[in-house]
């Protein structure tokens, strides 16, 4: 303190006095919200595969991890890979269609139990799917005696499921981006002779493409993130499970917590996610920052 | 153009209808009703909106609605009916099925005086294996699993039309084929291949009277009758399994309240769940609120740097960094607790478990509100702070006269989202606690750091006492109302609701 008081520059006076607590508590803050990031890479890296005992630069180092990890009996992870895949992107993508086509008739039309429709919305909204994963499953169950192929341990009633819930998760975001977009256009595209849904393939679509994206990642993520649901309908039989269930199998496993390779595979799973995130922030931020501005 | 892009949206239109036409048979066949109905009704809407109807919302909301109506709304009014049922491990099929499963499960060998013994036969034209034998003796039988009937033959057996005795050496070549035979007669005595000569004929203990609905062991003469649990019950109390799924009225619901082994844990998870999930969107608005406020400060530099890093936590899947966590939160050889010297039963005493998770459900949310604050300060007009300056209000002033209250209501309608969502944060503690400690002597191992949904979880999946699905509904239902009306009343309050348009 005394230090400071004898400089009389301005501008570092300044510097100290406003600026570096601030430069400190964004290391502090930014350390925590690294914190199990760096602790996931060092195990993965770590031979000795114990994420309770091993220091933050491992004394062994070598990717036996992840060896382990691709070679290990009944744990495909490569499988479950495909799985997360094909479950995140299709029903990341029915969720944006669906969510879309509502989201536009309700920007655009003005009808009868509109505003029904939209506050029934915000309220289904409200009780996550979650709470009924007791009833899906005995539903789903029910559905796999008529049709194999809907039935339990199987990907395609859990991307229904989770289009199901496209309404409740995009439609709000949709519809508020859509109400910013000048009617001017539909109706010069009206006159022309346009349908309606030609107004929606060739101008609401186009001119909505970046928000488009901003959904798409959202339920992407959160759908990556689902752990019950998931693990309900996808059952026991680790050629079904997607990564986020499946890597569990490696530390709840009989053998003791075998973390080396489980965060070898998160490590693996986490980067791709991480870096679309990180590239797209911005879009990302703006997306989450108008949905709190605008209410 | 026109017309040929009209045609194929009829033929779209009637596929979809046929597709659930048939969908809406099969299940109707093998009488899931409810399903077929909503199948035959969806078809007709679809039907009714994409060819008749003229009115457009409907065909952009359609889709969305029929997929919310069946894994959203459906499964709820489901929750409502299943909550009334004892569905549960050992009562899942129907009393008819119950029953035969009883009876089939009775049997006992039957004791025969000599041997019964067969012969193997093959069908000429399909090489079906059958076997022929006689029980009791003097009435001749040929068949197989699949069909038995009576024949007529003096003596043994050695030619039959159609037929091709297979000695006894050969025999072991249809091993297989014998071992899978299994033949039922009228009389309910089961005839199965013990070696490759002799049958072993077993019969159910118990017989049903249709008439009087009851079940009687013919060895000890005791008689069976259905209780209310949907279970059959001796006149001395004893119980025979499986059981079948009956009406059981509010009896969950209230032995939530009455059964001591549920109402004490429940309370505890109960309290737990809305401490956690007010402390939790308190100190993570607050943290997100000061680190909003501290580099909202245009002179400082590197602040993209520090938002990219504040957000990391968003970008990482959280079911993965969730059990990461619960690897650093190992007592004493764990990465926290070597850090700081300590030795610290995170996960086992219950209150470091509380703050264990809280700890991780911070890391988690903290982003977020750091990100919808920075926003909502941003949005504040700067015409309103300088006019505030000009007032002579100091920067304390400023900040709560007039920043604070603007930032609140521009985020509150978030932070009520932000409760519900934490009143159901299941991966979090599921994943890093597994809702333990757990406490003694409570029905589902219900722990310190349960909340409603993942003790509902334990007793509808992971349950040591049996899978009760019944009592899982009942909770759940009770969750979607404390959810909803705490959501509602947060909105209401917010006045959110009327902004509409």
């Amino acid at each position: 303190m005394i230090k400071v008081m004898r400089l009389n520059n301005k501008a570092a006076k300044f510097w100290f006095k406003k600026i570096l607590w601030r430069h400190l508590v964004g290391l502090a803050v930014g350390a925590f919200s690294l914190f199990p990031l760096v602790w996931m890479i060092s195990a993965a890296f770590d031979v000795t595969g114990q994420i309770s005992t091993q220091q933050l630069i491992p004394l062994h180092r070598g990717l036996d991890n992840f060896q382990q990890l691709f070679s290990s009996t009944g744990k495909p992870y490569l499988t479950w890979g495909r799985n997360s895949l094909v479950v995140a992107f299709s029903a990341a993508a029915m969720q944006v269609v669906i969510g879309a086509l509502a989201a536009y008739s309700l920007s655009r039309h003005r009808f009868k139990g509109r505003r029904f429709t939209l506050t029934t919305i915000l309220i289904v909204q409200m009780f996550p799917q979650l709470l009924a994963a007791t009833t899906l499953f005995l539903i789903i169950n029910t559905f796999g005696k008529s049709f194999a192929f809907l039935g339990l341990g199987h990907q395609l009633p859990l991307i229904l499921i989770f289009g199901g819930a496209a309404l409740g998760v995009n439609t709000w975001m949709l519809k508020s981006f859509f109400d910013t977009l000048p009617t001017e256009i539909d109706e010069a595209a009206k006159i022309d002779g346009a349908g309606h849904f030609e107004i929606f393939l060739k101008i609401i679509i186009p001119l909505a493409t970046p928000v488009f994206v901003v959904t798409f990642l959202l339920s992407l993520i959160g759908i990556l993130n689902e752990y019950l649901i998931t693990s309900v309908i996808l059952g026991l039989d680790s050629k079904n499970m997607t990564v986020a269930v499946g890597l569990q199998q490696f530390i709840y496993g009989q053998y003791g917590k075998n973390w080396g390779p489980f965060t070898a595979g998160a490590l693996i799973a986490t980067i791709p996610v991480m870096a679309l995130f990180i590239f797209l922030q911005k879009h990302l931020v703006s997306g989450l920052v108008s949905g709190s501005t605008k209410g | 153009m026109k017309k040929i892009s009209r045609n194929s949206s009829f033929i779209v239109t009637f596929s979809i209808v046929f597709i659930f036409m048939l969908i809406a048979t099969k299940f109707f066949n093998n009488d899931a009703w409810f399903l077929a109905i909503f199948f035959y009704l969806s078809s007709g809407l679809v039907f009714f909106t994409y060819t008749i109807s003229k009115k457009t919302p409907g065909k952009y909301l359609l889709p969305g609605v029929l997929l919310l109506s069946l894994f959203q709304i459906y499964p709820a009014f489901y929750s409502g009916l299943v909550a009334f049922t004892n569905d549960s491990n050992g009562h899942q099929l129907s009393k008819e099925q119950a029953i035969a499963a009883i009876i089939q499960d009775s049997k006992v060998p039957v004791d025969t005086s000599e041997p019964i013994t067969y012969q193997t036969f093959k069908e000429s034209d399909t090489g079906e294996i059958s076997i022929a034998f006689q029980y009791p003796k003097g009435v001749t039988w040929i068949g197989n699993s699949n069909y038995v009937k009576k024949i007529d033959v003096v003596g043994s057996i050695s030619r039959l039309a159609g037929f091709e005795l297979i000695n006894s050496e050969q025999s072991a070549n249809y091993a297989d084929a014998l071992q899978n035979i299994k033949i039922d007669l009228d009389s309910g005595v089961t005839l199965e291949p013990l070696d490759f000569q002799t049958l072993e004929a077993s019969q159910p203990t118990f017989t049903l009277n249709a008439q009087t609905d009851e079940l009687t062991n013919i060895q000890s003469g005791e008689t069976y009758v259905p209780n209310d649990n949907g279970q059959m019950v001796s006149t001395s109390g004893e119980i025979l399994y499986p059981g079948w799924k009956v009406n059981v009225g509010w009896r969950n619901f209230t032995s939530i309240i009455s059964d001591k082994e549920i109402r004490r844990p429940l309370l505890a998870v109960v309290v737990w769940t809305f401490t956690n999930a007010f402390l939790l969107v308190l100190v993570s608005f607050l943290m997100g609120l000061t680190l909003a406020l501290i580099f909202n400060f245009p002179q400082l530099r590197s602040k993209k740097i520090y938002r990219t890093l504040f957000i990391i936590p968003m970008a990482i899947p959280s079911v993965l960094s969730v059990l990461v966590w619960s690897g650093l939160f190992t007592t004493e050889t764990g990465v926290i607790d070597r850090m700081f010297h300590i030795s610290t039963p995170w996960l086992t005493h219950p209150l470091w478990a509380r703050v264990a998770v809280l700890i991780v459900e911070l890391w988690s949310t903290f982003p977020y509100m750091f990100l919808i604050t920075t926003g909502a300060i941003q949005a504040i007009p700067a015409d309103i702070i300088e006019a505030a300056e000009i007032d002579g209000a100091s920067n304390l002033k400023s900040f709560r006269l007039i920043k604070l209250p603007l930032v609140v209501r521009t985020v509150s309608p978030l932070l009520v989202a932000s409760v519900a969502m934490a009143l159901n944060n299941f991966g979090a503690i599921y994943l890093l606690t597994g809702g333990g400690p757990t406490f003694s002597n409570s029905n589902g191992n219900a722990g310190a750091t349960d909340i409603l949904i993942s003790y509902t979880y334990k007793l509808a999946f992971n349950s040591q006492e049996g899978n009760n699905y019944g009592l899982a509904s009942a909770l759940s239902i009770l969750n979607f109302i404390l959810v909803g009306a705490i959501s509602i009343y947060g909105l209401r309050k917010m006045k959110t609701m009327e902004g509409i348009n």
